[in-house]
């Protein structure tokens, strides 16, 4: 159970190059002075409660500040304001108690070209507080239900995009966890290893696949109509709606999907008042 | 979670990676392991050629025809007269004739005999290191001819010889044949040093930058495991793959004196089982020191590329320390065992000089090491959950 309630966070935005008109006026105008810097508010008000034996789909365009929310949920950015609870656990006062509920594949997903899909799968799992054994025993699960198995042995390196995803899928859930964030992970999968992933997804959130509790983040509206049972739309840093996507539709008036979330996600500029 | 399993964990991953990195890894060591070793011998080959030279007592003379006399002494005296070359002052510019030349005048003979003190000239070219090294030779043997005529003329006329030497000069030099050495050996001080830190130089960027880069830096700290903790398992497999080269670097020295061809530099090289530990003692430490620098200055770079160029301003502080030591006169200061690398470099000479260290020797380059290491990875561990995102 993954609770997010009034998340906020801003950073300090780069800064802006002016466009000298010439040469000279473009040496004028350098100088060793900081200008003061723009905040950008990544984050402004992210609400999300995603609880067991659910997948909730947090949906938005990009630049929502998906990304950013998962980043303070896993610990990596400390938050302006809210507060988060992993199964509970505060993530503020206990990251590490927190993270360890957590399976979490981020944004980058980088793999260690030089070491085998296995010993990536492993050294994570060894990082979670697992004996190299049961590692070991548990990459050999993994493999075969996200259908890797001859990848296994063979180094990262040259590994195809689909490939990659499988073994970071695989290391972030290396130690069974009860919680399983996903950012974005059927980017670069094709059709049938997304069917594959949404087949084991769809199992884990079962009670014999230990009634897990998903968070699916995603630009994609149909993998959320697919997949998820309940969905959170994100827009310009904020939760702008939660529900089913029954309830979405009906909230709005639309039978489709994609209008229903261009709607909610784009009201101001579409001066819309929902 | 026990921090400690972690920190092997981790550690035991990067040494992994560090060693699968075969060509990387290969370049570092051949370099590091095959540079002392060659360098020595290159030395060796330049002692035993001078050495030869000395010991074949030849004397180079353009119109020997025009002294007689002189001939007649220098055979008298063992050595083989030789007929200069016309063209010598070219062969001696051009590093082509290995000995100075002494150039008779014609009328020498007949000056002699006058008592009108002819004009021998010596020529050498002192950037051509062999005829510059044959100079003292020569010279002494042509003071000895004039000595000889003047001790005769003056026997002739019933004047002790011995008002010819009011005072008596006795040569002694302090240095130990070792010392002697280190003016040779002080350059294998420094090339070990470099080796430790470019031995560390890629582990230390491809762990933090590398990582970086690859996006790897971000999973890694989605595990629970503190900042510190990660910093402190990466830091040792940086610093274990730089002491390895400093051990190996070390070792090679002890079958590279065999390489040593000239006999006086063998003797005076003595590079032992003590010696070489008494390097490590110096040199761990600065490896440790030097591979948490380099990471701490790479973890603010964004890119392999970017981390290299930002790590050469740490080569360049290690490369020129150390010439402090050549350019100040005034001997060691206090203040030398303060600055690493120019410490360590002291050190290490000593030991090459077969001096003893004092505790404070010791003491103050393991402080700055310690405090360096210390520093640079309170830095990381603090920059490592930014860097990891940005």
């Amino acid at each position: 159970m993954i609770r997010i309630e009034h998340l906020a966070r801003s950073f300090a935005a780069a800064p802006a190059e002016q466009k000298p008109r010439s040469m000279l006026a473009g040496l004028k105008t350098i100088s060793f002075k900081r200008s003061p810097r723009a905040m950008v508010h990544a984050v402004r008000a992210a609400n999300l409660y995603a609880p067991n034996g659910h997948i909730t789909g947090l949906l938005g365009p990009n630049g929502a500040g998906k990304t950013t929310t998962l980043r303070m949920l896993a610990g990596l950015i400390q938050p302006d304001a809210g507060r988060m609870t992993v199964d509970g656990i505060d993530v503020a006062t206990q990251p590490q108690a927190a993270v360890a509920r957590m399976g979490i594949l981020s944004d980058a997903r980088g793999l260690y070209p030089r070491l085998t899909a296995r010993e990536n799968i492993v050294y994570f799992g060894q990082l979670q507080g697992m004996d190299r054994d049961s590692a070991h025993a548990r990459a050999d699960v993994l493999a075969h239900t996200l259908d890797m198995r001859p990848l296994l042995d063979r180094r990262t390196d040259g590994f195809s995009q689909g490939e990659r995803m499988k073994t970071a899928l695989a290391r972030a859930l290396v130690h069974d966890p009860d919680n399983i964030v996903l950012d974005e992970p059927t980017n670069g999968l094709d059709v049938l290893a997304t069917r594959a992933l949404r087949e084991s997804l769809r199992f884990l959130r079962t009670p014999e696949g230990g009634n897990k509790c998903i968070i699916f983040s995603t630009h994609i509206m149909q993998e959320v109509q697919r997949l998820c049972d309940s969905v959170v739309i994100m827009s310009h840093g904020s939760t702008v709606a939660s529900g089913t996507v029954d309830a979405l539709c009906a909230r709005t008036g639309e039978a489709d999907f994609e209008e229903v979330f261009v709607k909610l996600a784009f009201a101001p500029e579409l001066g819309l008042a929902v | 979670m026990n921090p400690f399993k972690c920190v092997l964990a981790i550690f035991r991953k990067e040494v992994l990676d560090a060693l699968r990195d075969r060509r990387t890894m290969l370049v570092v060591l051949a370099s590091s392991v095959l540079m002392g070793p060659m360098l020595l011998f290159a030395l060796s080959s330049l002692i035993s050629t001078l050495e030869a030279k000395a010991e074949q007592r030849v004397v180079m003379v353009a119109g020997i025809e025009h002294a007689p006399s002189l001939q007649n002494f220098m055979q008298r005296q063992t050595w083989q007269v030789k007929v200069a070359p016309p063209d010598y002052e070219q062969q001696l510019r051009d590093s082509k004739l290995g000995d100075p030349v002494v150039v008779v005048p014609a009328d020498f003979e007949a000056a002699l005999v006058r008592g009108d003190a002819p004009e021998v000239e010596l020529v050498s070219d002192s950037s051509n290191k062999q005829s510059e090294s044959g100079v003292p030779r020569v010279a002494q043997l042509l003071t000895q001819f004039s000595q000889e005529r003047a001790t005769l003329s003056l026997a002739l006329r019933g004047v002790s010889v011995a008002l010819l030497s009011p005072i008596k000069v006795q040569e002694r030099d302090l240095a130990s044949s070792q010392i002697r050495a280190a003016q040779f050996t002080g350059m294998l001080a420094f090339i070990i040093l470099l080796s430790v830190v470019t031995g560390a130089l890629n582990a230390a960027l491809d762990t933090t930058a590398g990582e970086r880069e690859r996006g790897c830096l971000e999973p890694l700290l989605m595990n629970p495991v503190a900042s510190w903790v990660v910093a402190v398992g990466k830091w040792a497999a940086v610093a274990a793959v730089s002491m390895l080269i400093a051990v190996l670097s070390c070792l090679s020295f002890l079958p590279g004196q065999w390489l040593l061809s000239s006999d006086t530099l063998q003797a005076m090289f003595q590079f032992g089982w003590v010696e070489a530990a008494l390097f490590l003692v110096v040199l761990l430490p600065f490896a440790a020191a030097a591979s948490a620098l380099l990471m701490a200055v790479a973890i603010r770079c964004k890119s392999f590329k970017e981390a290299q160029a930002n790590s050469t301003v740490v080569m360049l502080f290690v490369s020129v320390l150390p010439l402090v030591a050549v350019f100040n006169q005034t001997g060691e200061e206090v203040w030398h065992l303060w600055v690493p690398a120019l410490a360590q470099n002291i050190l290490m000479m000593r030991v090459l000089k077969g001096e003893s260290f004092t505790t404070l020797q010791v003491v103050v380059p393991l402080l700055v090491c310690v405090l360096i290491t210390a520093v640079s990875l309170a830095f990381l561990t603090k920059k490592l959950r930014q860097a990891a995102v940005k």
